[in-house]
């Protein structure tokens, strides 16, 4: 047992192995962007199964052991009335593995049905309230706002949502003033998508820079690590690649 | 002219690609190169002054829901608003709706109290981490007035006189999706005054609420962190050698903001010389 927590304290928890994985991982991911490759493949696979298993053992950790089995350890000891309820929950829980039969599958649908039930009862009421809420800041007195860029805003919405929907309105033809207030709607649209895709790029760019970040920091492993994939790549695809069976063109 | 259009259109994209890896890379080797200053925007400076006008042991609600991948735009905001709480001497309560989140937590409040300032900070008093309760299962919890202590079993001197949101001062929620959205409807029901920090994608989703005032303070993606940043440390009195041992340590969303502009600028000539080849075509095709 010393012998393993040994290798595993010089290994996974070494913080310079730890960094060389971690630029090793970014770089075999970023190998995509050439070309679909192995490397990307061990990579993905790699970080899926780690997130599964780590999901897994911490929901047990977290969820099952504290929230099930230790209360349930504890009404084994001690039973009280209110422990019914515990097993109530395990078993309209487990109900959700007749999922696999398919003949039996319809057991499940009971505990979905509860699921829906109580998680509707709850959100509409309180939906509904948030609508309200947002409802009652356009009726407030308009010349009251505290300036001009205020005031302006109030109309954008307002118009802006009407000839947005008279875009998609479709039981007249789009002539005339309709077509005009259509015109305007999808203008709207545009820039909203625009606005929005901008955001995008830049969250995405930011999430790269994070990597980049570490490939930066770390550059003596990233370039040694850059150089051997590089060499990898080469091979694989001078050497290594087979030519795409019938079956392989189909599936791609 | 036809030639240099021609190419243009058949530019292998992995040159894009490559531009973009170097404009992002390069900053971070030459940072002198890249200095840039940009203003504060009113909504990362409300959440700034309403968290700076809490009175000593009140309790803040930090909601944890994002993962290691969205850690670039989030994790340095999150820094921030606990380290301003901790110069505050605000009660922290951190609490994870998501399972890979809790490491993430955890490393980074245990960094913070590695620096000599915060090294006083005491868990159970100062701060806690709540732990994890399942998505959208924790707002029917919350909402039936349930004790914090019980629900996630934890006990601490920091729980004195603090049982539900009802008692929570500030709430903020760290999120790259609609999550904050759920603890606007708890709003209704607590009154407690809410901001967030959300990522640039999720960003524009949470506009229509500042302007109800449902939010009072919105951090938006990396630039919302570096502004955040900038604005902790213009305000932190200290100059120096002080300032910049500081500025060393709080700088981690500012250092890819060139990163950033670069990067964007490199998109924009692109974008750009995609439209004048298509105007240009379409010219070209008409008159011939």
């Amino acid at each position: 047992m010393e012998l393993i927590n040994t290798l595993i304290d010089s290994t996974i928890l070494n913080h310079t192995f730890q960094i060389w994985m971690s630029v090793l991982f970014t770089l075999m991911m970023l190998s995509f962007l050439f070309k679909d490759n192995p490397l990307y493949k061990l990579g993905e696979n790699t970080f899926l199964g780690i997130s599964l298993g780590y999901g897994w053992v911490r929901s047990w950790e977290i969820v099952v052991v504290p929230f099930l089995i230790r209360p349930l350890k504890d009404a084994y000891l001690d039973f009280q009335p209110y422990d019914i309820t515990l097993i109530l929950w395990l078993i309209m829980g487990s109900t959700m593995f007749f999922r696999f039969s398919r003949t039996k599958a319809w057991v499940a649908n009971y505990y979905f049905a509860f699921v829906f039930a109580y998680v509707a009862g709850y959100e509409i009421p309180v939906q509904v309230q948030n609508l309200f809420v947002q409802g009652s800041n356009m009726m407030k007195p308009l010349f009251e706002q505290p300036s001009f860029f205020e005031i302006s805003k109030w109309f954008v919405i307002i118009f802006g949502t009407f000839s947005g929907l008279m875009y998609f309105f479709f039981s007249k033809p789009h002539k005339g003033l309709l077509g005009k207030t259509a015109r305007v709607g999808i203008l709207i649209l545009m820039i909203n998508f625009g606005a929005s895709f901008g955001a995008t790029v830049m969250g995405r760019i930011a999430l790269f820079i994070g990597r980049a970040q570490v490939i930066a920091d770390n550059y003596t492993a990233s370039i040694v690590l850059a150089i051997i994939i590089s060499i990898f790549l080469f091979i694989y695809f001078k050497y290594l690649q087979k030519e795409p069976k019938l079956d392989d063109e189909q599936m791609h | 002219m036809e030639k240099l259009v021609d190419i243009l259109k058949k530019l292998d994209r992995r040159w894009i690609f490559l531009l973009i890896f170097l404009s992002c890379i390069i900053p971070f080797w030459f940072p002198t190169l890249f200095k840039q200053e940009f203003s504060t925007s009113k909504e990362t400076q409300r959440v700034y002054d309403i968290i700076e006008s809490l009175n000593e042991g009140d309790a803040v609600f930090i909601d944890w829901a994002f993962n290691p991948t969205l850690q670039a735009e989030l994790l340095p905001m999150t820094e921030q608003t606990i380290k301003q709480c901790f110069d505050n001497k605000l009660r922290v309560f951190i609490y994870y709706p998501d399972l890979t989140a809790i490491s993430l937590g955890e490393n980074l409040v245990a960094n913070i109290i590695k620096e000599e300032k915060y090294s006083k900070m005491e868990k159970g008093v100062d701060y806690i981490h709540l732990g994890y309760l399942p998505i959208s299962i924790d707002m029917m919890i919350f909402s039936m007035y349930s004790d914090f202590k019980s629900t996630f079993g934890k006990e601490g001197k920091i729980f004195k006189g603090i049982k539900t949101f009802n008692d929570i001062k500030y709430m903020i929620s760290f999120a790259g999706s609609a999550h904050p959205e759920y603890y606007l409807l708890l709003q209704r029901r607590f009154g407690f005054r809410m901001g967030a920090g959300v990522t640039a994608v999720t960003g524009p989703d949470f506009i229509p609420y500042l302007q109800t005032g449902q939010l009072d303070g919105l951090l938006f993606g990396l630039k919302g962190a570096a502004e955040y940043e900038n604005l902790r440390l213009k305000n932190l009195n200290v100059s120096g050698d002080q300032f910049k041992k500081e500025k060393k340590l709080n700088q981690k969303a500012n250092a890819g903001m060139a990163s950033l502009t670069l990067s964007h600028l490199i998109m924009f000539v692109f974008i750009g010389i995609g439209n004048l080849i298509y105007f240009y075509e379409k010219k070209y095709k008409k008159s011939n």
